[in-house]
C-alpha cells in the first residue's frame, strides 16, 4: 500500500528531524521548509495545504512543514513570510483576495505585496457560483436581479466574513449591476450556507463543489458560476449577467519573498510543475472537491497584476463614500 | 433504518479500527493536557494521517478519537496546575484546582473522567438514535435564537457568581468591555487598538485564562514560600469512592443533557457548556457554599457538560454537510477525503458507513475509560513533585502555551497583563470567572446580536412576533429568570454569611 510506505517516510523524517548529528547538504533545500498559512485550523486553505505537503516532499527532497499564522485578515502571516529570510526556506500560501485586494482595503499594510512577493506556483483556483433555495422565490438569475432592484437595501445575502471569498463578488455584483443587498456575516462558509437553507437570507454564494451535495438532493440552485463561460449546463456564466469575467475566482498560490535566488525559485516552481503528474495527489484534492488547475508562478504573475487594477477601481469606488 | 444499524454495527466491530480509535485517544489526551494546544491544532496536524489511510472506518475513528481525547485532556492541566489548556475546561478549575490543592487529584481526575465517559456515552446514544429528527431541528436555531440564548446566560452568570452579585457585575462588564477590543466584526473598523496591529484581532482567550487562573495561583505558591521542601502531597491522593460517584449521578445526567442541547445550537459551544453544566450543579446542590472550594459535584457538572457537546455536533455535519465550527470542518475533509460527501444524501447512499461512524464513536467511550483511567495515576503524580521544582515548570508551561497557541508574541504581554489582573482580583476579593465568561459570550453577543439587525432590517416588529418568535420568547423570559435565580442565589449567601457570624 502506498499509503503506508508514505507514512513510514513521513515518520523517519521526524525521527531525522530529532537525530543528533544531521548530514547537511550542499544543495538547496538543505533544510525543511517552513510554509506560512495565514488563516485560521480547518478552513479549506488550511486543508489545500495539508494536501499538498503531504506530496511535495518527494520532488523536493526535504518536508514542507505547516506553520498555520492567522490574524489580522492573514496580514500577520504575510509579514512573516516578508520579513523571513529569503533563502527559499520559508514560503506562504495566500490567495489573491489577501495578496492583491487588502492593500487597498487595509491601508497600513507594514509590506507591498507586489514589492515584497513572487509567486512559486497558483495551485489551484475556485469559481465561486451564487445560491439560491430550490423551495424559495428564485429559479433563476433573472428573477432574482429583478427582485433585488424591486426591493433595494431589502434583499438579505450570507457571506463568510470581511473582504474574502463570498464578500467581494458579491460587492462586484452590486457595483457592476447596480443592485443593494444587505449584507449578514457569518463565521465561514458552512454557516453562510447553513443560513441559506435554513431560509433566514434571499441568497449566497458558494464553490459548487462544496453544495454538490445539496444540489443533488434538491436543496440549493445555482444561480450563476464565475468565469466567462457557462461551466453548468443551463446556469449562465457571470460574463452574461453582466460581470467581469475576473469576478468571483478564488485563486491558491504559493509565494516566495521577492529577494529569493533565481535557481532556488526555479527548483520550487519545478517540484510544483512535476507534483503534478502524481495520481494519488490529483486523486486526493478531487475528493475534497478543489480542482488542481496549477498555473506556473510566472504565468500567475500576469494574471495578479491585472486583478491588482481591478481591486484598486473596487476598493475606490467604495471606500470613497 | 434498523437494518442499515446492524450493517453498520457489524463493520464498526473491528480490531483495528479500535486501535486506531486507541491512538487517536491517547494523542487526543497528550495535546490536551498540553496547555496552548487546542484540540482544534491538534486535528489540524494529524488529519493528513486519515488522508493517507484508505478506510473511512480508520481515518475518521482516529480524527474522533483525537477530538474526544482532546477536551477530556484539557481537564487535567485545569485540576493539577490551574491552568485551564482550552476554552472548555474553564469551569473544571474552580473546583478541580481546590481538591488537587487539598491534596486530592486523583478523585478529581477521576470524577472527571467518568463525569466525561458517561455524558459523551449517552450523547453519542442520542445522536445515533436521534440524527435523522434532530436534523430538521438544527435549521431552526440562527443568529437570532443564539443571541437570545447568550443574553440569557450573560444574566445567569452575572447572578450566579460567588460573592456579591455587584462584584460579579462588575467583572462581567470589565469581561465585555475587553471583548470589545478589536476589529469591529461589521466594518473592520478598529477599536481600542491606539493605532497598533497587535490588538487588531483583539486578545486571545488562551493567554487570558491561563493568566487570570495560573498566574495568581503560582504567584500565591511563591509568595508563601517554600521552606520546608515540600510538595502539594506525599501521595497522588484517594481514589473516588463508589458513594461520592453516585451522589453526582444526578448532577452528571443534568449537565449531560445541558450539554446536549447547548451542542445542537451551532455556534454555543463547550465553554458555555461547561459554565451552564457547573452553574446548574451549584444552583441544584444543597451545600451550594461549598462550590469554588473543592466539591466534587462541581468538576462531574462541568466535566459532563462540556463532553456531552461532541456528539450532537456531528448532526449538522453529516445530515446537512455544515461544518459549525473549525473541528467539524476538519472531520467534514476527512469525510470527503475518503470519498463520502457529507450532505443530505450521505445518509441514503452510504447509510451504513455513516452508522458504522457513530457506532465507534459510542464505542470509543469505553477505550476512553481505559485509556483514562490508566493515564490518571501518572498525570496525578505531578502533586507528589517539589513545589521548588513545580512552580518553575508551571511558569514555563504559561508562558509556552501561551505562545503555541498561535505563535504570536504580544500574546505573553496579555498573559502578564491579566496574570496582573487576577492577582488583583484576587487580592480584592473579585471572582475572574464572571469577567473570562463576559470576554467570550459578549463577543459572541455583539457578533450575533448584529447579524439578527442585519437580517431584520426594517420590518424588526414583523421579525420578532412573527419570523423569530422564539427568539422572543427567551428574551422576555430571561429578566424573569434572573431575577429569580438571583434571590434564590441571595438566601444561600445570606445563611453562609449566617453561618460563618454564628
Amino acid at each position: 500500500m502506498t499509503s503506508v510506505r508514505r507514512m513510514t517516510k513521513r515518520c523517519s523524517f521526524v525521527m531525522l528531524l530529532f537525530s543528533t548529528h544531521a548530514v547537511s547538504l550542499a544543495q538547496y533545500p538543505e533544510k525543511p521548509i517552513t510554509l506560512i498559512v495565514p488563516y485560521a485550523a480547518g478552513g479549506s486553505n488550511d486543508l489545500n495545504a495539508r494536501v499538498f505537503t503531504s506530496f511535495i516532499d518527494d520532488y523536493l527532497g526535504q518536508p514542507m512543514l505547516i506553520k498555520l499564522v492567522p490574524g489580522q485578515a492573514g496580514q500577520k502571516g504575510t509579514l512573516e513570510a516578508v520579513r523571513s529570510a529569503p533563502d527559499g526556506h520559508t514560503l506562504l500560501f495566500t490567495d489573491n483576495y489577501r495578496d492583491q485586494l487588502h492593500r487597498y482595503t487595509f491601508r497600513n499594510q507594514a509590506y507591498d505585496t507586489n514589492q515584497d512577493l513572487v509567486p512559486v506556483a497558483r495551485v489551484n483556483y475556485g469559481e465561486i457560483g451564487i445560491i439560491a433555495r430550490t423551495d424559495g422565490p428564485y429559479e433563476t438569475w433573472a428573477q432574482f436581479e429583478a427582485d433585488a432592484r424591486a426591493r433595494p437595501g431589502e434583499l438579505t445575502m450570507s457571506h463568510s466574513g470581511l473582504w474574502v471569498a463570498l464578500f467581494v463578488p458579491a460587492l462586484q455584483i452590486m457595483k457592476n449591476l447596480g443592485l443593494q443587498m444587505r449584507m449578514v456575516p457569518y463565521r465561514g462558509g458552512g454557516p453562510a450556507k447553513a443560513a441559506l437553507m435554513a431560509g433566514d437570507v434571499h441568497m449566497s454564494m458558494a464553490f459548487p463543489a462544496t453544495v454538490a451535495a445539496d444540489v443533488e438532493a434538491g436543496r440549493v440552485r445555482i444561480l450563476a458560476t464565475a468565469g466567462p463561460e457557462r461551466i453548468l449546463e443551463g446556469v449562465p456564466s457571470f460574463a452574461e449577467i453582466g460581470l467581469p469575467p475576473t469576478t468571483g475566482f478564488m485563486h491558491r498560490v504559493v509565494m516566495a519573498p521577492a529577494a529569493i535566488p533565481q535557481d532556488r525559485l526555479a527548483i520550487l516552481r519545478q517540484a510544483f510543475a512535476q507534483m503534478q503528474q502524481e495520481g494519488a495527489y490529483q486523486q486526493l484534492m478531487a475528493r475534497l472537491g478543489e480542482n488542481t488547475e496549477y498555473l506556473d508562478g510566472t504565468d500567475y504573475q500576469a494574471i495578479r497584476i491585472r486583478q491588482s487594477d481591478d481591486y484598486r477601481e473596487l476598493a475606490e469606488s467604495l471606500l470613497v463614500q | 433504518m434498523f437494518e442499515t444499524l446492524l450493517v453498520g454495527l457489524d463493520a464498526a466491530l473491528r480490531i483495528d479500527t479500535f486501535v486506531w480509535i486507541s491512538g487517536g485517544l491517547l494523542l487526543g489526551m497528550l495535546m490536551g493536557s498540553l496547555p496552548g494546544f487546542t484540540t482544534t491544532m491538534g486535528m489540524s496536524i494529524l488529519v493528513p494521517i486519515s488522508f493517507l489511510v484508505g478506510d473511512p472506518l480508520i481515518g475518521i475513528p482516529f480524527l474522533i478519537g483525537v477530538y474526544k481525547g482532546g477536551i477530556y485532556g484539557g481537564s487535567v492541566p485545569a485540576i493539577l496546575i490551574s491552568m485551564p489548556g482550552t476554552g472548555a475546561s474553564i469551569a473544571t478549575v474552580f473546583d478541580g484546582h481546590e481538591l488537587t490543592k487539598k491534596g486530592q487529584p486523583r478523585k478529581a481526575l477521576e470524577m472527571g473522567l467518568y463525569a466525561s465517559v458517561i455524558s459523551d456515552l449517552f450523547s453519542d446514544l442520542f445522536t445515533l438514535v436521534m440524527i435523522i429528527p434532530v436534523a430538521a431541528v438544527v435549521l431552526g436555531f440562527g443568529p437570532p435564537e443564539v443571541a437570545s440564548v447568550m443574553f440569557l446566560s450573560l444574566v445567569i452568570i452575572a447572578v450566579t457568581s460567588t460573592g456579591p452579585v455587584i462584584k460579579g457585575l462588575i467583572m462581567l462588564c470589565l469581561g465585555v468591555w475587553f471583548g470589545f477590543i478589536g476589529a469591529d466584526p461589521f466594518s473592520g473598523t478598529a477599536r481600542y487598538t491606539f493605532g497598533t496591529n497587535e490588538l487588531y484581532d483583539g486578545f486571545h482567550m488562551i493567554p487570558m485564562l491561563i493568566g487570570l487562573f495560573a498566574l495568581p495561583e503560582i504567584f500565591a505558591a511563591v509568595k508563601e514560600g517554600d521552606r520546608t521542601g515540600s510538595s502539594i502531597a506525599r501521595f497522588v491522593g484517594d481514589r473516588l469512592r463508589l458513594a461520592e460517584f453516585k451522589k453526582s449521578l444526578r448532577t452528571i445526567f443534568r449537565s449531560t443533557a445541558i450539554g446536549t442541547a447547548i451542542g445542537l445550537v451551532p455556534g454555543l459551544g463547550q465553554p458555555i457548556a461547561a459554565m451552564m453544566g457547573y452553574i446548574a450543579a451549584k444552583n441544584a446542590s444543597d451545600t451550594p457554599e461549598n462550590f469554588g472550594k473543592g466539591e466534587l459535584d462541581g468538576v462531574a457538572g462541568a466535566e459532563a457538560a462540556n463532553n456531552a457537546v461532541n456528539g450532537p455536533t456531528m448532526v449538522p455535519l453529516l445530515t446537512l454537510g455544515i461544518p459549525g465550527d473549525a473541528v467539524t470542518a476538519l472531520l467534514l475533509g476527512a469525510f470527503m477525503m475518503q470519498g463520502l460527501r457529507p450532505g443530505p444524501t450521505l445518509l441514503e447512499t452510504s447509510g451504513e458507513i455513516v452508522f458504522a461512524i457513530l457506532i465507534a464513536m459510542v464505542l470509543a467511550n469505553i477505550l476512553f475509560l481505559m485509556i483514562g483511567y490508566l493515564t490518571i495515576p501518572l498525570f496525578a503524580r505531578v502533586v507528589t513533585v517539589k513545589r521548588s521544582l513545580l512552580i518553575p515548570v508551571t511558569i514555563m508551561l504559561a508562558f509556552s502555551g501561551t505562545y503555541l497557541a498561535r505563535s504570536n508574541p504580544f500574546d505573553i504581554v496579555t498573559l502578564i497583563g491579566f496574570g496582573l489582573v487576577g492577582i488583583a482580583a484576587r487580592t480584592a476579593r473579585f471572582d475572574v470567572a464572571p469577567m473570562v465568561m463576559g470576554f467570550i459570550l459578549g463577543r459572541e453577543l455583539e457578533y450575533t446580536f448584529g447579524q439578527t439587525l442585519a437580517l431584520a432590517g426594517n420590518d424588526w416588529v414583523r421579525f420578532a412576533f412573527v419570523e423569530r418568535i422564539g427568539m422572543t420568547a427567551v428574551v422576555v423570559a430571561t429578566p424573569i429568570i434572573g431575577v429569580l435565580l438571583g434571590a434564590r442565589m441571595n438566601r444561600f449567601r445570606q445563611r453562609t454569611l449566617a453561618r460563618d457570624q454564628a
